[in-house]
């Protein structure tokens, strides 16, 4: 049986969203999912090399007042950063992470190499266009 | 199966996964089952609540027959059959 795709737009670039969507690329692999990955405006300014691994360069979403205590409680909970999440997903299953070429411009991130390694390739919106069309399960975080 | 046939039951693989919250075990457990063979069993330890029910539901999607879970003193195991 053919694996289940899903296509996620990533637009955030705060540390619990980007938890979030860690969270559930776990579950997608897990399930064995093709997942593409297209990284817009906020989250390519989190997939840089200087800013990814750094939470204290990443904004909270919800709660903003409460970001020292949501990062206490996951490393207290032993749970994975969100960089964490997505490394272990693509080591699962089939997971292809997409930079939008004009939000990496808009952070100073031309090539390829200003992302974290895990990124695979710099595209345009005709192609994340496709990837909808072609999924099974699209989501927005 | 009943509490005690689990108890008794010879493991191929145990998943000691209590030191991780939703969704560590479950990942664990998807690991895990890639390196037994068809047939086998596998016990996967967790004191996370969710996961409970997520891994006996992942189990029986993913073609594994999941045999019962026993509890323990702040955790318990889950049991599966590859398939």
């Amino acid at each position: 049986m053919e694996n289940k795709s899903m296509c996620l737009a990533l637009f955030s670039g705060s540390v619990d969203k980007l938890t979030a969507a860690g969270v559930i690329l776990s579950g997608a692999a897990a399930d064995d999912m093709d997942v593409d990955i297209y990284v817009l405006l906020q989250a390519a300014r989190a997939f840089k090399k200087d800013i990814a691994d750094d939470s204290s360069k990443l904004a909270m979403a919800e709660n903003v007042d409460l970001k020292e205590e949501f990062l206490t409680s996951l490393k207290k909970l032993n749970v994975k950063t969100w960089v964490e999440f997505f490394k272990e997903a693509k080591e699962i299953t089939n997971v292809k992470i997409h930079i939008c070429g004009l939000a990496g411009k808009i952070w100073d991130g031309e090539k390829l190499e200003d992302f974290i390694d895990l990124a695979d390739d710099i595209v345009g919106i005709s192609e994340y266009i496709t990837a909808t069309q072609e999924a099974d399960v699209n989501l927005f975080i | 199966m009943t509490q005690e046939e689990l108890q008794a039951l010879t493991v191929s693989k145990s998943v000691d996964a209590r030191g991780t919250a939703c969704p560590g075990p479950l990942l664990e457990a998807k690991k895990a089952i890639g390196t037994i063979g068809s047939g086998d069993i596998m016990e996967i330890l967790s004191a996370d609540e969710g996961t409970k029910r997520d891994i006996p539901k992942w189990a029986n999607k993913k073609g594994h027959e999941y045999l019962g879970t026993v509890e323990d003193s702040g955790f318990f195991k889950i049991y599966l059959k590859k398939g």
